[in-house]
């Protein structure tokens, strides 16, 4: 039944349909109207996936798009079935990689800030975060390096602690006493809260209190709070 | 006596060899997984091996070798496309120095059906504020301060999904979408934080294209007229993408 077509190279996934019928929408969303059915038994070749939704040819050459709901009850040639993971709650306490964006403050200034880490296990992450303060009496730039414990990683909210080194360029504006730009080390503590959404997608909110290191007599002092959202993958 | 030590002798030499050997099929049995790689990865030394061992070993010698290589199934990568990358061009109107043109790049990342995440970088001028104008000679800015910088990052939301009818026989994905976020803006000579937010039209013709028309407000704060105020710097726009 499932012969294996004699010397062509199959470029694409082929998957069976094992329920009654798999619906095939004319566009990637769950609005799009279903226009063709594909019958149990028959295949489809798997084109590529965008977000939730898979692009497939049936065997009479017609193209649609399938839901990934639909898609994991498809089976692959050998009857076992197709698994895919699109990010569910599982992926948010366990994964290796996220990323995402932060707006905040940081020592009263407007912070723009981009992070991106890396899971040593479910509860410890490396953590590299880049970022613009915009301020009133300076600009500057900002790079963290650091870890991230997550302190319960399988509920959808999960706190953490921050501690990490990092560096902070400052350029103070013209009309201040010292105008030259510097370039110092820190130091910081912190903690936050992340929140699962949805799929891949989370929502982190965290506060950092950095230790910067001055050429100056005093040490400075700057908090940075921040909201973003983040995907994991 | 002597009878007595030779019988603790054997007992201790009867209960340490079964002993033994429950412990080294045990250190075996731990390391099963191993030695099974090893042996499926020289499978001609096995038989001979086994052979030397003797009693040792609990398997059979096999009667018969199979010679059926496995078949290994390769299962195909499903392409993801989710990552489009583009360029534009439209006109900013940045508040108090005209309209002029503008230009840049963009990336977005779709993580659901509904939503995406994108950054832009752009670039335009600013042009002569009326006061200038008016005064002759007097110039706010220099040539370099003039230039407008700016990025930001943007969650996008995908509203009123639909399609897009070309005649009869074409038919194309659309989306009007919403866009907000913030980022920084370099103009006159000093960097700004910017908060954005606008909307665009997005209609995909083919599975790797995508043409956009947005219309974006990008706001700071300024003091460069000698009083702070919020400017509102609109920006409408066209460009093409490509999905990865």
């Amino acid at each position: 039944m499932l012969a294996p077509a004699a010397g062509a190279a199959r470029e694409y996934l082929q998957l069976f349909v094992a329920e009654p019928y798999l619906e095939l929408h004319t566009g990637p969303g769950r609005g799009y109207p279903v226009f063709n059915v594909v019958p149990r038994e028959e295949s489809v070749d798997v084109l590529f996936r965008r977000t939730d939704w898979f692009k497939v040819r049936t065997e009479h050459g017609v193209e649609g798009w399938a839901s990934q709901a639909d898609m994991v009850k498809t089976v692959l040639a050998d009857g076992s079935p197709f698994k895919y993971e699109l990010g569910d709650r599982g992926g948010f306490s366990s994964h290796r990689y996220e990323t995402g964006v932060f707006a905040g403050a940081y020592g009263g200034a407007n912070l723009i800030s981009a992070y991106g880490s890396v899971s040593l296990n479910p509860q410890m992450a490396v953590e590299a975060a880049a970022g613009q303060f915009l301020g009133r009496f300076s600009n500057g730039e900002t790079a963290d390096l650091g870890f991230a414990h997550v302190i319960s990683a399988d509920t959808r909210w999960s706190p953490l602690l921050l501690l990490g080194v990092g560096i902070a360029h400052t350029e103070p504006k013209a009309t201040l006493v010292t105008p030259s730009n510097r370039t110092e080390q820190t130091a910081y503590v912190g903690g936050g809260i992340r929140y699962y959404l949805t799929r891949r997608f989370f929502m982190r909110a965290e506060f950092k209190a950095h230790y910067i290191f001055t050429k100056r007599n005093q040490n400075e002092e700057a908090d940075e709070w921040k909201l973003g959202f983040a995907f994991f993958f | 006596m002597e009878t007595g030590i030779r019988v603790l002798l054997l007992t201790a030499a009867l209960a340490l060899l079964p002993g033994c050997a429950t412990v080294r099929n045990w250190f075996h049995g731990r390391h099963a997984a191993n030695s099974a790689d090893t042996q499926a990865a020289q499978p001609s030394g096995t038989p001979e091996a086994s052979g030397s061992n003797g009693p040792d070993t609990q398997t059979p010698p096999r009667v018969i070798e199979p010679q059926v290589e496995r078949r290994t199934i390769k299962v195909p990568r499903i392409r993801s496309s989710n990552v489009e990358v583009g360029l534009f061009y439209g006109a900013l109107s940045i508040e108090d120095f005209g309209t002029n043109a503008d230009y840049g790049v963009t990336a977005a990342y779709h993580i659901t059906e509904d939503f995406f995440f994108q950054g832009e970088a752009g670039r335009s001028r600013g042009g002569r504020t009326s006061f200038e104008t008016l005064s002759g000679n007097i110039q706010l800015l220099t040539e370099a301060e003039r230039r407008f910088t700016y990025y930001d990052l943007s969650l996008g939301y995908n509203f009123l999904p639909g399609e897009a009818f070309l005649g009869r026989g074409v038919a194309m994905t659309s989306a009007f979408y919403l866009l907000g976020g913030f980022g920084a803006t370099d103009f006159a000579g000093d960097t700004k934080f910017t908060v954005n937010f606008g909307g665009g039209y997005r209609v995909v013709p083919t599975d790797w294209l995508a043409l956009h028309v947005t219309v974006q407000d990008h706001l700071f704060q300024t003091s460069l007229l000698g009083v702070t105020k919020l400017t509102n710097n609109l920006e409408a726009r066209m460009g093409a993408t490509v999905f990865f």
